[in-house]
């Protein structure tokens, strides 16, 4: 086998493949990467597997000789990585694998290419997604999402498929985060729900976001989903757990509405939370006037501060980790948040606000996102 | 166990010397023949001390404790405030707040908790090598042995292995499918575990023992 590649391509297919592959291989041939130069065109393919999800990615390279390898991912990718800037030319003879690359040359074991698990096939193509909106949306959601095992079901991401409409959803019991986007469905009467593992979830969708499209495959019955674009595909297996009926969560109704500048909101929070490390929860004073925001107390140290806000309702003294209403806001990805709440011991939920249209003077919170946060008690 | 709390002074002659000038200090001498010096702070760390096996020798004024590399801890005492001396007896040992053999009976008690229609054979399975912490069917009839621990790791992976393979040999019983369940479940351990199809399950104690934590949540 032997093949000349760009030093770019292969790094960065060298890097994708290796992130998906398991930190403690319990067998050595799971901790490698496949490559596999065709006999016919010019197309290289990097892959990996480990019998949850799986990494493939299509490369152009020189092929002067067709055959497959597999070698340790983690360092391929060391060394793709540290490569001067030039071509790279791979020939495998016997069982050693030679890379060169200008001056530099490296001999690398293999292993068996027999040992190593077949690739699992993509699921039923179910529809296409804009790559970048579905990477903003997961990542929006994915904040929310439980990184505890103790409850599988929280550190997934909910699917749910309604026609031409999808819904992405996440909660940690202490927040939940819901998106929804439009895509082109094969079917457009079809309706399915899936609980995706959100940190796989997240890594794909970041590394498609410049793909242009993404399609989605799905197949609920083999637990299944797959995710294609720009040369890349992914598959990861489902999380066979149910999800929360979060829809029934989320309150219809309020008694304060708040609107605020998020980028003052966020800076604010920072610095007041510098002194809420011990107690963890910032107050928040809504009042006529104002928002005052205050953490901290006698021992630590405490810090006050005043915004402009615009205030809609009764005034309210609410509190919250500051660690996770920076996650909320940070997820908004707008210039004005709309808060709000009924009681302090009842969920926030906090919007996004789109610039006004031409014209007229405020407009409704966008429905496209929200998050709703659970406050922490106040003292006393 | 003696108690002697006294006006001393300390002096370790041996590989390293040491000095401690005179003042009120509490001497310990364990039933072990060890002799340790603590001051009024420092919980369980003496000032200095001598492990077994050592011989302590009392003459007026002077305790000398010598060592078998004949190193010695001289005790010059001024002026004793108080001497006495306690049975203690054999020391059960340290339990570890009793977290996993309670998880243990919370599990018996909610055998759901590893999935849907199972339930408990027995707690304490007896295999002719120890026994198993609980023995479970599931609802087509198939056992399941479960290892139960607070922090789980390879050691314990490595037990409930021991216990299955036997278990297997039993027509009666097998297949026996192993649960490794913890409150806390190390990678290692749980690559170990999976890779021995064995099934890693991490349970939250406070739900099962239904105590809800303070803090607000959604649901």
């Amino acid at each position: 086998m032997k093949f000349r590649v760009e030093r770019d391509v292969l790094a960065d297919a060298a890097a994708w493949v290796a992130r998906s592959l398991p930190a403690r291989p319990p067998v050595p041939v799971l901790g490698g990467v496949l490559i596999d130069a065709g006999a016919e065109g010019d197309r290289l393919t990097v892959s990996g597997f480990d019998y949850e999800t799986s990494a493939r990615v299509e490369l152009d390279a020189t092929i002067g000789d067709p055959g497959r390898l597999l070698v340790s991912g983690r360092l391929l990718a060391d060394i793709t990585r540290a490569l001067p800037n030039k071509p790279v030319d791979l020939v495998v003879d016997g069982s050693r694998a030679t890379i060169n690359c200008g001056s530099s040359r490296f001999s690398l074991p293999t292993m068996p290419v027999e040992d190593y698990p077949q690739l699992p096939g993509m699921p039923q193509r179910a529809g296409a997604v804009d790559a970048a909106e579905l990477a903003g949306a997961v990542a929006q959601v994915a904040v929310a999402a439980g990184r505890d095992d103790t409850l599988p079901m929280l550190t997934g991401i909910r699917l749910e498929i309604e026609g031409t409409r999808l819904t992405l959803a996440a909660t940690d019991r202490f927040r939940l985060a819901v998106r929804e986007l439009d895509w082109q469905p094969e079917d457009a009467s079809g309706s399915t729900a899936v609980l995706i593992p959100a940190k796989t979830l997240s890594d794909v969708a970041k590394t498609l976001a410049g793909a242009g499209s993404v399609e989605i495959a799905l197949s609920a019955g083999d637990g299944m989903l797959g995710l294609t674009g720009g040369g890349r595909r992914a598959t990861t297996r489902l999380l066979d757990a149910e999800f929360p009926r979060f829809r029934q969560l989320i309150p219809a109704e309020h008694t304060t509405a708040a609107e605020l500048q998020v980028s003052h909101l966020v800076e604010a929070i920072k610095r007041v939370s510098l002194v809420a490390d011990r107690v963890a929860q910032i107050r928040m004073e809504f009042g006529e006037d104002g928002l005052r925001l205050a953490a901290g107390g006698e021992d630590v140290g405490s810090a006050e501060e005043e915004l402009p806000c615009t205030l809609d309702g009764t005034p309210l003294t609410i509190a919250f980790n500051p660690g996770y209403l920076l996650d909320a806001l940070g997820a908004l990805h707008t210039e004005k948040a709309q808060l709000t709440f009924t009681t302090p011991n009842r969920p926030a939920l906090v919007r996004p606000v789109l610039p006004p249209a031409e014209g007229e003077d405020t407009t409704p919170p966008a429905s496209g996102y929200l998050h709703l946060l659970m406050p922490v008690r106040l003292p006393g | 166990m003696r108690l002697v709390i006294a006006r001393c002074q300390v002096d370790y002659v041996g590989r390293l010397t040491a000095h401690l000038p005179m003042a009120p200090r509490l001497l310990l001498v364990k039933a072990d023949g060890s002799v340790s010096i603590h001051a009024d702070d420092r919980a369980y760390k003496p000032l200095n001390w001598m492990s077994p096996p050592c011989w302590l020798t009392e003459e007026p004024g002077v305790w000398t404790v010598r060592n078998k590399a004949d190193e010695s801890l001289v005790i010059t005492i001024d002026e004793v405030l108080h001497d006495s001396s306690h049975e203690l007896g054999v020391d059960p040992g340290l339990v570890k707040d009793g977290v996993e053999a309670h998880l243990q009976e919370l599990l018996a008690a909610h055998p759901e908790t590893f999935g849907e229609g199972f339930s408990l054979v027995r707690r304490e399975y007896m295999t002719a090598i120890g026994p198993v912490d609980l023995l479970c069917r599931d609802a087509a009839g198939a056992h399941f042995a479960v290892e139960v621990k607070r922090r789980g790791e390879i050691d314990g992976v490595e037990q409930l292995t021991r216990y299955l393979e036997l278990m297997n040999r039993d027509p009666l019983l097998g297949p026996v499918v192993g649960v490794f369940a913890a409150q806390q479940i190390k990678p290692q351990a749980r690559t170990l575990a999976e890779d021995r199809g064995i099934r890693c399950l991490t349970v939250d104690y406070d739900a099962l023992r239904g105590m809800d934590s303070k803090d607000l949540r959604l649901f």
